[in-house]
């Protein structure tokens, strides 16, 4: 036995000695799976901002694009750029989106969350002091969620190791700051990111892409050190305690195109020519310097405006609706939910009671809205509401009511003890949903010729109306005057949901429907009082979700940036008009220039045009 | 029989122990394979044309700052009273237009780079922005003390732990790529910036060269450099630049330092 014990050492000392003789690490597992980190990022970090200090730390100068590939619209955006935007309420907290606050001064924790049973490595949590910006990258293979999801101001990101680098990839971003001078990156950007560690040197590179704003993508890299111990600070507390009586509700700071009073500080000030900042992606690569001489001041100047003659851009935006013939479920929060796949989008809110439904989409898929809402509610649907009577809102309206039953009526005094009083839609409750709209939805269906079973026949005349209902208390808010002239806010006040109908959508400028109603005075109102009626859970996002008409699940912050485009194109349509311009003059002028890539469209039913001589004409009639 | 099964076993026992050994070595058997040569063995691929993309420092990089601006760079007392006596007439009558174009001072100029492999142990960096070559060999350093570029030695760089694991299979995943490790002195002083911010002969400069892949079909490089220089700065100076690939020498136009 003892020789053979001999044996078993000897051999594992072979085996010993092939390893140490061979200098060769022992097999091992996948580098790239998801359980085996090639770099370890916790701990804290502290940026050196050795680079862009002067921007990063006390702050950029007005007008500095140098360096970024910046598009027309991208220009133009940052161009017409108030720094003093920042004081209205709603920007106040405004957060940091990933590759600013990758970039941003303050110091950084980083740690890992492991499965406790597995120890697979599940997400890296990425904590900035700044803003107290809370990114997770997620390890574990799940998938990005679907366009129509909410954005943030972190993104959604997902990582793998590849090599010696953790790679990031991050969609659903908001809308924010490549640069504090107002510098944008769109809603559309996506950023790749490489995380790559040298001992207690660890560099993070950013790549931005974004169809909206660059022509390229837009290379950053960010360098941090290992801090031995806790920086200790990492709350950034923020509301929006900053007053400015007296200021206007609908104003909002900008720039006229041409009048930016500080666009020439900058190449003065350092004494570089105009156009130095201000040709985007030129501006990156060698040689730069020595073709600026080729540039005239005068063309220079040009660049501080639209460019004449050119057709308007179009959105550079992807599609957020889905398009494969299905109805995608979206769980907002409360049993409240949006269904999105058949035009407008869908809410329903579900409970004890029938189902509460938003909207009903523009009829083409409403056998399976029934199916899904089925599937959502164990009581069919017991009230409809409409946002406004535009057909892609009411399109579902009689086959999701003839699906349902409004079982509060049975048994009540006007079914049992008056029975002539009901009439009509009300007389036999149990063979459909109750269908709730202004007064105004009903009168624009019935000129429509809309069938009677999708006409809403309970509607309301004042500014508000009132229904508790699946344990929530839900409020229809009269809008006047918005798109159209019946639309209303719908309002989730425990689920915290707002229903905005096509007042707000984040796929096209707004649909000012002049001839029934509508008007960009009203529309910028409507868009104020859901400002009025948000508010966020952390640093400008989250809170109260705002359901756009079309697009993607919204909270405060993206109805703020609409309604800033809505206000800053009525504020240069109406000077234009204050000048004497005609409506070719305004829209010669590209009045939208900024916004096109991200909204405009010269083709379909609402054309960038379209929008432009809706504003004009608004204004010439005072609405 | 017993004692002849426990004698055969040992005998094998010693011809395994002496087998793998020899096969470790690399003498047992069929000959071995040749060890990789840091070109055949190279964890990541830079060579090709690349640009950059100043993206970063943008004015001090793409125009020549004016005197005593050099916000960001931790330089010390000594580092900015010698800032502040840059004399561009003096270089260039001194014949030293190429302060600027030194190691640590001519990645960050808007260039494009030139990688190749010199032999199978060096890797040659040109730049067409003031004709410069550097030498990156992985063992004994090929150039002069004292020039621009200094002395260089290069290795090849991947996140190991200090001591190997003695247990098979419980040393962690290995990492399969890598960067470009590159620590150069004995550079001849020159200027970080092309106003004259300057760095000392003792400085060392570290570069660690990455390469990254993103969807799209675009690569770059990003260089990650610590300058060490306790005669004019307070602390290590960190950068990283970024050079984007090119599939051929477009662009490619070599021209003279210039002082201003």
């Amino acid at each position: 036995m003892k020789n053979l014990r001999a044996l078993l050492c000897v051999c594992v000392a072979a085996a010993g000695a092939s390893l140490l003789a061979q200098g060769q690490p022992a097999p091992a597992p996948d580098a790239d799976a998801p359980s085996g980190p090639a770099i370890d990022l916790s701990g804290y970090w502290t940026p050196t901002m050795h680079e862009d200090g002067m921007e990063r730390g006390p702050g950029s100068e007005l007008a500095d694009y140098g360096g970024f590939a910046l598009n027309e619209a991208g220009r133009l955006w940052a161009l017409s750029y108030d720094p003093s935007r920042v004081t209205l309420r709603n920007h106040q907290c405004d957060a940091y989106v990933t590759p600013y606050q990758m970039r941003a001064t303050g110091n950084f924790r980083a740690w890992e969350e492991r499965d406790p049973h597995t120890q697979r490595l599940v997400a890296i949590h990425w904590w900035a002091q700044v803003t107290e910006g809370h990114r997770i990258i997620w390890m574990d293979g799940r998938p990005h969620p679907p366009a129509w999801a909410p954005h943030t101001f972190r993104g959604f990101s997902t990582g793998k190791f590849v090599g010696n680098a953790l790679v990031v990839s991050t969609t659903h971003l908001k809308q924010g700051w490549l640069r504090r001078n107002g510098t944008p990156e769109s809603d559309q950007a996506d950023v790749t990111e490489f995380f790559v560690r040298h001992a207690d040197h660890l560099t993070n590179t950013t790549v931005v892409t974004d169809p909206v704003f660059l022509t390229e993508p837009q290379l950053r890299s960010n360098d941090y050190y290992r801090a031995p111990v806790d920086h200790g600070t990492w709350l950034y507390a923020c509301d929006d305690s900053e007053q400015i009586v007296g200021r206007a509700p609908d104003a909002v700071p900008h720039y006229p195109f041409g009048k930016q009073p500080y666009a020439r500080e900058y190449s003065q000030k350092y004494m570089l020519p105009l156009a130095s900042t201000l040709t985007g992606a030129a501006s990156m690569y060698p040689g730069f310097a020595d073709t600026l001489g080729n540039t005239s001041d005068a063309a220079a100047a040009a660049l501080l405006q639209p460019a004449a003659g050119r057709p308007n851009e179009t959105s550079k935006a992807i599609d957020p609706e889905p398009r494969d013939g299905e109805i995608h479920v979206f769980p907002i929060r409360e049993h409240v939910y949006m269904l999105a796949g058949d035009g407008g989008n869908i809410v329903v809110q579900t409970g004890d009671q029938g189902a509460f439904v938003v909207d009903t989409g523009q009829g083409k898929l409403s056998d399976k809205i029934i199916a899904a809402i089925n599937g959502l509610s164990e009581r069919p649907i017991q009230f409809i509401a409409n946002t406004s009577f535009r057909s892609d809102h009411t399109g579902g309206n009689a086959r999701l009511s003839a699906a349902g039953m409004d079982p509060s009526l049975p048994g009540s005094f006007f079914v049992n003890s008056a029975p002539r009083a009901v009439t009509g839609f009300f007389s036999d409750p149990l063979r459909h949903a109750t269908m709730i709209a202004h007064n105004n939805v009903l009168t624009r269906m019935q000129d429509n010729n809309a069938p009677l079973e999708a006409q809403p026949a309970d509607t309301y005349l004042e500014e508000h109306r009132r229904k508790f209902h699946n344990g929530d208390t839900i409020e229809l808010f009269y809008e006047p005057n918005a798109i159209t002239d019946g639309d209303s806010l719908v309002v989730f006040r425990r689920a915290d949901v707002i229903v905005a109908g096509d007042i707000f959508t984040t796929t096209q400028y707004p649909v000012i429907d002049l001839k029934n109603g509508g008007s960009v005075a009203g529309e910028i109102k409507a868009l104020n009082d859901i400002l009025n009626r948000t508010n966020y859970e952390h640093e400008g996002e989250g809170g109260t979700y705002v359901v756009p008409g079309h697009g993607f699940l919204g909270d405060e912050h993206e109805v703020v940036e609409y309604r800033d485009m809505v206000v800053i194109v009525r504020d240069r349509v109406k000077a234009m008009i204050d000048a004497g311009a005609t409506l070719a003059q305004v829209n010669a002028a590209r009045v939208t220039a900024d916004y096109d890539t991200r909204y405009g469209s010269n083709t379909g039913p609402w054309t960038t045009e379209m929008f432009v001589d809706a504003v004009y004409r608004s204004l010439k009639t005072g609405k | 029989m017993k004692a002849a099964g426990i004698r055969a076993a040992l005998a094998a026992a010693a011809v395994t122990v002496a087998l793998a050994i020899l096969s470790a070595q690399g003498r047992g058997g069929a000959p071995a394979a040749p060890a990789p040569t840091p070109k055949t063995g190279a964890l990541i691929d830079i060579t090709g044309y690349w640009v950059s993309l100043v993206t970063e420092d943008w004015r001090y990089r793409q125009f020549t700052p004016p005197k005593g601006d050099y916000v960001s760079i931790p330089l010390n007392a000594a580092g900015r009273k010698a800032a502040d006596a840059w004399d561009p007439a003096r270089d260039e009558a001194a014949g030293e237009q190429c302060k600027a174009y030194g190691a640590a001072g001519v990645i960050r100029m808007p260039t494009r780079l030139h990688v190749t492999w010199q032999d199978d142990t060096t890797l040659k960096l040109d730049t067409d922005a003031g004709t410069q070559t550097r030498l990156f060999p992985f063992g004994q350093p090929q150039a002069a003390a004292g020039s621009w570029q200094g002395v260089s030695v290069a290795s090849w760089d991947q996140p190991r732990p200090i001591f190997a694991s003695p247990i098979p299979n419980r040393g962690g995943p290995t990492v399969k790529g890598g960067s470009l490790k590159v620590v150069t002195t004995n550079m001849k002083p020159g200027y970080l910036r092309k106003n004259g911010v300057p760095y000392s002969a003792g400085a060392v400069l570290t570069e660690y060269f990455d390469r990254f892949d993103i969807p799209g079909g675009d690569s770059f490089i990003v260089v990650t450099a610590e300058l060490v220089d306790p005669e004019y700065l307070t602390t290590p100076y960190w950068t990283s630049t970024h050079f984007k690939r090119q599939n051929d020498a477009t662009g490619w136009r070599p021209t003279p330092c210039a002082a201003r």
